[in-house]
């Protein structure tokens, strides 16, 4: 960038109005002082002369008389002019006649008077007179004044530079007020035409505040801004025709590729074969596809030989519906077992026939399209046959799980009638037995007697709780809200009324209510609560506490005891059916319990876990799903 | 106390051992006076309406009927409805005596009728009980059907 057009009108105007009133001064105050220096000058020189005349006429006739003495008391009243430094008198044959020092001093005066007229030395003007009396030349009068020039000079330069500087900041001033009348509308108009570059509103106008030329310029401004603001909208409606006239033509475009395709698949679709024949069904010319397909000659297919190439059975059908569709002018369709050459078999295809019809409604020829049906109909045969493959033996499955679910139900009928007679007789004869006899029995046989009648009760035992198990585990879900604190409290009641032993402390902490089955519950209650009483009771303060958690989508409860507790290597086989992990003798149970409530839990969605160690209480925890599940 | 020495028992059970323990019981709580002892429910419906092996019987009753479930023939419910759903013979009490607390069996019993349900082994305490206010029950009702 030059740095010229980086300046502001501004300051340029302000240059400009300081450079020509600085130049005007300046000429004019150094012609002034050139003038008053010329001035100063003759006036001194003047002034002197007339003082040397003075002097002259007044030394005249001392010089006449020969009387320096008076001649300097003339000289002495020089004192009066302190500016005349020196004076001297000469007679008129030129000898020094009398002096004068304004300082006293001596002073050299040249011996001889200069010619008339005044030069200057220094900074002193010495002028020479002449003297003159009666017509007769009779001496000269000499002056040394003073003459500071440079002085004077200086004043004036001063003078005329306080004067610049003063008409200079008035002129600065009278300026800057001008130039914000010119440059205040050109700022404006910068302005307009920046927004207008930046959000092309052409709209904008800049205010035109006064007539002159830069109103002028203005106008100029707003005019051009008229006329870009019609130029771009001219442009801007031919770029959307451009833009209207492309997409239409893209549209066509694509339009035509979409016809191309839809003429290709259509083609396609018409299958391989293509044939023509004539009003009356008879293939007249050449049948390219007809031919391939199904490898009749020219010969053999032309008048009616192509109708052989169908199946025997097919021929009359044929017949039928082509004199049908002659008679009514309608297209129309047939599947029929073709000849297919290369497969060397029939193959089933549809027939289409369309009739083309002359301007007076007869048919003029008639076209047709053939397509092998064959694999897609093989196709949706086989689709068929799987399906209802499929569903025969969904029912066969849901029959024979029925039918299972039929044979457990009688078959745990059974057990509970059939399994039990044979247990009944074993522990009532045996107990006949014992009321009967056992006076006449020793130690020993009631020993074993003992042993058959507890045994027999066990089995009796291990059929109920197995019965139980079976009975629960088939059982529908019935949900409904339980309080599980009154179920919890209710059962330990029940089952510790019923229990010898040590008194339990029994803790319910917080238990949240489920959503689940009355009656199962409360045989997980039960379970959980027995187990944790037995296994409690040999303690001497025998403890069993119940609390819950609420969890985001689970309810979690737990039963802990004080009691045996077991070891955590087995805990896996803690929910099996008849998995025990204590002696019989120490702790009596049939190992169906926890079976039992594992199954119940599970059912309901939930889960069921234990920690423990030996001899260290048990904790049994299970879930429930907040939202209740049937299953 | 006559009336109450006077109730005859009949017992329907096909096993010979239940039906001695059953017997044996009933003794002991001196309800076994008058026991009948049938194999099946052909037998007991027979016993009922005096035909096939006990035509011309003599004798009265039965008051009490003590009801095996599963019989061979005709079993427990099928005695039950018929017994129950003879404006004759509804009024005779029936015990059913049940290997099994299956609820099916319990329900089919009280809805065909069945006036009590004991559990094999029996509990005789209970039987005991039944069996007084079958008693009772003749008493109250002061006469049985004469024919």
């Amino acid at each position: 960038m030059l740095s010229a057009p980086t300046k502001s009108v501004r300051t340029k105007v302000l240059r400009v109005v300081l450079v020509t009133a600085t130049l005007a001064l300046l000429i004019s105050g150094a012609a002034m002082v050139f003038y008053e220096l010329q001035d100063f000058r003759n006036t001194w020189v003047n002034d002197l002369s007339a003082q040397a005349d003075v002097i002259g006429l007044a030394a005249a006739p001392a010089l006449q008389f020969e009387d320096p003495k008076a001649a300097r008391d003339y000289l002495a009243l020089l004192q009066a002019k302190p500016n005349i430094t020196s004076a001297a008198i000469y007679t008129a044959n030129g000898s020094l006649f009398a002096s004068y020092s304004a300082t006293g001093e001596d002073v050299s005066f040249p011996r001889l008077p200069d010619v008339d007229g005044h030069h200057v030395v220094e900074n002193e003007l010495v002028l020479f007179r002449r003297i003159v009396a009666g017509g007769e030349i009779v001496g000269t009068v000499g002056l040394r004044a003073h003459y500071d020039l440079s002085g004077r000079l200086l004043d004036y330069v001063g003078i005329l530079g306080a004067i610049m500087v003063l008409s200079l900041i008035g002129a600065a001033l009278v300026s800057h007020r001008l130039q914000r009348s010119i440059t205040e509308p050109i700022s404006a108009v910068t302005s307009v035409a920046r927004t207008v570059l930046e959000t092309r509103d052409f709209a904008l106008r800049a205010p035109k505040t006064t007539n002159d030329e830069i109103g002028l310029l203005v106008d100029a401004f707003n005019d051009m801004l008229d006329e870009l603001g019609h130029r771009a909208e001219v442009l801007e409606q031919s770029n959307e025709q451009l833009e209207r006239q492309a997409l239409e033509r893209r549209r066509a475009e694509e339009a035509l590729a979409a016809g191309q395709r839809r003429n290709r698949t259509l083609i396609d679709a018409m299958t391989q074969v293509v044939w023509r024949a004539n009003n009356s069904g008879l293939f007249t010319g050449e049948q390219s596809g007809w031919a391939k397909y199904t490898g009749q000659s020219r010969n053999e297919y032309l008048g009616l030989g192509w109708r052989l190439a169908f199946a025997e059975e097919a021929r009359d059908r044929l017949d039928l519906a082509w004199s049908r569709a002659s008679a009514s002018r309608e297209t129309f369709e047939l599947e029929a077992r073709l000849w297919h050459a290369p497969s060397e078999s029939y193959r089933l295809v549809r027939l289409r026939a369309v009739p083309v019809l002359s301007g007076d409604a007869e048919i003029v020829e008639w076209m047709g399209a053939i397509s092998d049906v064959e694999d897609q109909r093989r196709a949706e045969l086989e689709l068929r046959t799987l399906n209802a493959e499929l569903e025969d033996r969904v029912v066969a499955r849901t029959q024979a799980l029925e039918a299972a679910n039929k044979e457990l139900e009688s078959f745990s009928y059974s057990v509970s009638h059939d399994l039990r007679a044979p247990l009944r007789a074993i522990s009532g004869f045996s107990n006949l037995l014992w009321e009967d006899h056992k006076d006449h029995l020793d130690e020993e046989a009631k020993r074993k007697l003992g042993i058959i009648r507890g045994q027999a009760e066990r089995m009796g035992q291990l059929i109920d709780d197995l019965l139980t198990f079976s009975r629960f585990g088939r059982k529908a879900i019935e949900p409904s809200e339980l309080d599980m604190v009154d179920l919890a409290k209710n059962t330990f009641q029940r089952l510790h009324n019923g229990s010898e032993g040590n008194s339990i402390e029994f803790n319910v902490g917080r238990l949240p209510s489920a959503t689940a089955d009355r009656s199962l519950l409360e045989q997980v209650w039960c379970n959980l609560l027995s187990n944790a009483i037995k296994f409690s009771s040999q303690r001497d303060k025998p403890v069993v506490e119940v609390g819950g958690i609420v969890e985001e989508d689970e309810n979690i409860y737990y039963v802990r005891d004080n009691g045996a507790g077991f070891d955590p290597r087995y805990r896996d086989k803690l929910f099996g059916v008849f998995q025990r992990l204590h002696d019989e003798s120490e702790f009596p149970g049939t190992g169906v319990g926890l079976a039992l409530v594992h199954r119940i839990i599970t059912r309901h969605g939930g889960r069921i876990w234990a920690d423990s160690q030996p001899g260290d209480g048990a904790t049994f925890h299970f879930s429930l799903p907040r939202e209740a599940r049937h299953g | 106390m006559d009336e109450y020495q006077q109730v005859e028992i009949l017992l329907v059970d096909d096993s010979p051992l239940d039906a001695e323990l059953a017997m044996r019981g009933l003794q002991e709580h001196n309800l076994a006076n008058n026991i009948v002892w049938v194999k099946d429910g052909e037998q007991a419906l027979d016993y009922v309406y005096r035909r096939g092996d006990f035509k011309g019987r003599e004798g009265s009753g039965p008051r009490l009927i003590l009801l095996d479930l599963k019989m061979p023939k005709v079993d427990g419910i099928e005695v039950t409805r018929v017994l129950k759903g003879d404006e004759q013979t509804r009024h005779i009490p029936i015990v059913i005596m049940t290997s099994s607390r299956e609820e099916r069996d319990i329900s089919q019993s009280y809805s065909f009728g069945a006036n009590s349900y004991i559990v094999k082994p029996l509990d005789f305490e209970s039987l005991a009980n039944v069996a007084s206010q079958a008693g009772y029950y003749w008493l109250a009702i002061n006469r049985a059907p004469s024919s």
